[in-house]
């Protein structure tokens, strides 16, 4: 079996043992309903997964989901504050702004040659703080909560039937973003820029090109993702997208993508997408405070990156031990 | 003129130099339509200066290349492509992740409707490798494969772009024995297909086996350009080494047994993975034991293992007697010096002063005031080294990255002066490092062994393993194949016994 294969299984196995965990401690746990609302819940997280799944495969990082998402939120209220433009034209304001977010951070990564955490640690605090720059404030200077309660918009925020929209456009996304990344010549690139830039550069990739167009592509699903939240909430804060740096990044690696770069896919960060939504909503369902979401989920991190560690060096071990045999086998 | 004895590359007086220090002076090269033409010379001899102007990484000062009879200029991987030449890396550039398939057109894939065309490519694969008879299949991952059919598939790379000419650096360096086999007998239908090879060895057997013709380079020049009949390992070592240097040099040296008694005693080691086996040896109070070999004969592998960094299989180590238990940490407490081979990434720390540098492997020796190190202790012994080997700039503040590479390594050695030492490791001492830094290398060992120090000795720079060395063990395939205890050694002798020639006596007469 592929290794891609047996990790896929490690994360479905996962995933249903928490599944299995949480219907047995409550009964609703298992309902439509509520299965529906941890795939709504996973959506957005599935969608910004997508890109950032691209960036982890070149070996990259990108912190500034979550702000980067709050920035797109605040500059369609802002649109939907003081413009009398139809709605089509505020979420093409909404996508330049996720793209531009997605940009920059290639650009101070691929030209400017700063290592990714620092660059996307740095854009974090810039997109945030922008946000609170844009914020729509009260006479009295408090940020308020921007209500955008157009039916055209908030139906975004719907369903189609039983399923919500934001399901369908993670399905969407999950199909495209796997397509992409098997079938195209820039899905390869992700993975050789990963692997090795030397061994990349010598093949005649375009190094540059390619990570930056990998933070473009988050910068695009971060914007998907914040358009379907805010519409879903009929409003936006400043406060927008707390969480969503951590959740990808963590969907992601549960799902089998290697930090180290070169592995992983986005049927991977899928599972780990479900995954931490099942949790969230499972931590929910029993009652419990929900700061135990993210002590659960960091030890979960902790444990699987643990795990591909260890899983990692038993490959390798293997493959040296083969070694040994046929230089002894040689020897004699 | 047959089609085949074409000559489709050739290199006229090629110059090239180096700030200042000429490296090429009027270099001929010329390789024919499908033949295996070996490029062969010392370290230093300018085979991989000429292979970089051909390959464009290097801008040539003089001289002209021509490719097909017409000239051209190669600047860069692209005009390589162009023209058809394939450089095999001798670090690979494949990747891991990938298929053999996506690593042979990286870059290059078949599309269909924009996507990439993954049945056209692995049958375009397929179609490769029937047609040189390679051992892969198309759609393996590359990270199953061993490091041998990884570099069948830079060589598969090469020839999808339909490359006339490929260049190989040493491809067996990182092979075992079968997976050379099968590296020649797919030389063997390359060349066959009309492909031309430059092949750039250590190992005389190869070329011996597979070099149509052999060029050999001495010292920036050419020593000779020998037809294969013409190819015979005694005659090609004399011209590698040149005989007049040999001796001119006073290169030569009467070797002999030291008479103290035994202070290192190695029996029976061997390693994991055999790239050292069964090695058995003493070594005496005050003396400097040489060890000779090719690159990859395994003497790096063995030293670390004595001083403990790298673990062994089996076999013990004696140190005055008291069996040893080798780590790095109760190797220095029993009075070893390590210095590695390459220095900068493993034996001082660029950032750091003189002073942190030579008190780092020696803070158990460093006064303390209670917990805290004393400045002044510290600062003592860093200007003590500094004057018993004549460190310059004399600053003990000096990071060490920012000195000279000669300097750099007598910061190396410093720090392993200040202690008690019994035994000193050193492993390629001098390797880029200026003549007069040498020269104050080469009298520091011999000092330190006159004051008792055993010194273990790992070089591939003949002249040096000569001159240092009392006593010379030669290793080649992981194993110890030759000693030098009493002889007049030349070069030619221990070059020849790397190689594995019997008669090495015939090479010095």
């Amino acid at each position: 079996m592929k290794q891609t294969t047996v990790r896929h299984l490690i994360s479905l196995g996962m995933l249903l043992v928490l599944i299995v965990m949480f219907s047995i401690l409550s009964p609703y746990f298992l309902s439509p309903d509520n299965l529906l609302e941890v795939a709504r819940d996973a959506s957005v997280v599935g969608i910004i997964g997508v890109g950032v799944t691209y960036v982890i495969i070149t070996a990259g990082i990108d912190l500034s989901t979550g702000s980067a998402m709050a920035l797109v939120g605040m500059t369609m209220a802002n649109i939907y504050a003081y413009t009398v433009w139809p709605i089509w034209i505020m979420l093409v304001f909404g996508i330049l702004v996720g793209l531009l977010a997605g940009l920059f951070n290639g650009f101070v990564v691929a030209r400017l040659h700063l290592p990714e955490f620092i660059a996307t640690l740095a854009t974090m605090g810039i997109y945030r703080a922008l946000t609170y720059a844009i914020a729509i404030r009260d006479a009295g200077g408090v940020i308020q909560s921007q209500a955008m309660t157009d039916s055209g918009f908030t139906a975004l925020g719907g369903a189609a039937g039983p399923v919500y929209l934001v399901t369908i456009a993670l399905i969407a996304a999950i199909v495209i973003g796997q397509i992409v990344l098997k079938y195209t010549r820039f899905g390869t690139n992700l993975y050789a820029v990963g692997a090795s830039q030397k061994a990349a550069a010598l093949s005649g990739i375009n190094i540059a090109k390619v990570r930056i167009l990998a933070y473009v592509v988050t910068g695009f699903c971060v914007a998907v993702g914040a358009i379907f939240t805010t519409a879903r909430l009929q409003s936006t804060t400043a406060l927008l997208g707390d969480g969503f740096e951590f959740d990808p990044i963590a969907a992601a690696v549960v799902g089998g993508v290697a930090l180290s770069g070169g592995s992983g896919d986005i049927v991977g960060t899928l599972i780990g997408a479900l995954f931490m939504a099942a949790l969230d909503n499972g931590v929910l369902k029993l009652h419990m405070n929900t700061a135990y979401q993210y002590i659960i989920k960091g030890i979960i991190l902790i444990l699987v990156v643990m795990f591909d560690a260890w899983y990692k060096g038993r490959m390798e071990k293997a493959a040296q031990e083969k070694g040994v045999k046929e230089a002894a086998a040689e020897n004699e | 003129m047959s089609e085949k004895g074409e000559t489709i590359l050739e290199a006229k007086e090629i110059f090239k130099a180096f700030s200042g220090v000429p490296v090429l002076q009027g270099v001929h090269f010329d390789v024919r339509k499908g033949e295996v033409h070996a490029l062969m010379g010392e370290n230093g001899a300018g085979k991989s200066t000429l292979i970089k102007i051909i390959t464009g990484v290097y801008s040539k000062d003089r001289g002209s290349i021509f490719w097909e009879g017409k000239e051209v200029e190669i600047n860069s991987y692209k005009d390589c492509q162009r023209l058809g030449i394939a450089c095999i890396y001798q670090e690979l550039s494949v990747i891991p992740p990938l298929t053999v398939a996506q690593n042979v057109y990286l870059g290059r894939e078949p599309k269909k409707g924009g996507l990439i065309d993954y049945k056209k490519m692995n049958e375009m694969t397929a179609e490769l490798i029937a047609r040189y008879d390679f051992p892969l299949k198309p759609e393996t991952i590359v990270a199953n494969l061993g490091i041998g059919q990884r570099q069948l598939i830079e060589i598969l790379k090469g020839l999808s772009c339909n490359s006339r000419l490929l260049i190989m650096d040493e491809p067996t360096a990182s092979l075992s024995g079968k997976e050379a086999e099968s590296l020649f007998s797919i030389i063997n239908t390359l060349r066959k297909n009309g492909v031309s090879i430059i092949y750039i060895s250590h190992r005389l057997e190869e070329v011996y086996r597979l070099a149509d013709r052999l060029t050999v380079l001495r010292d920036g020049k050419n020593a000779a350009v020998l037809d294969q009949a013409d190819i015979q390992p005694l005659r090609v070592i004399e011209l590698m080494i040149g005989k007049t240097v040999d001796e001119s040099a006073g290169s030569s040296k009467q070797m002999r047994v030291s008479k103290n008694e035994v202070r290192l005693d190695v029996r029976g080691l061997t390693d994991e993975t055999g790239r050292f086996r069964d090695i058995s040896f003493t070594a005496h109070k005050g003396e400097i034991l040489g060890f000779g070999g090719l690159i990859g004969a395994g003497r790096t592998e063995l030293v670390r293992a004595i001083y403990g960094i790298d673990k062994f299989k089996s076999g013990e180590v004696y140190l005055d007697g008291k069996k040893l238990n080798p780590s790095p940490k109760r190797s220095i407490k029993a009075g070893f010096g390590f210095v590695p081979e390459d220095r900068r990434q493993q034996g001082f720390i660029p950032l750091l002063s003189i002073e942190k540098n030579v008190a780092l492997t020696n803070y158990d020796i460093v006064k303390r005031n209670g917990a805290a190190i004393s400045d002044a202790s510290e600062l003592a012994m860093c200007k003590e080294a500094i004057k018993k080997i004549d460190i310059r700039p004399a600053d003990p503040e000096k990071a060490v990255g920012l000195l000279s590479g000669g300097n750099q390594q007598k910061v190396v050695l410093g720090k392993w002066l200040m202690r008690d030492l019994k035994v000193l490791i050193i492993d390629e001492p001098t390797a880029g490092i200026d003549v007069g830094a040498k020269n104050e290398i080469y009298e520091l060992l011999e000092s330190l062994a006159k004051q008792g120090v055993t010194v273990l000795l790992v070089s591939s720079d003949l002249q040096e393993l000569i001159r240092v060395s009392h006593r010379i063990l030669v290793m080649r395939k992981g194993s110890i194949v030759k000693e030098f205890d009493k002889e007049t050694v030349t070069q030619a002798m221990v070059l020849a016994a790397a190689q594995g020639l019997e008669e090495s006596k015939e090479a010095a007469s």
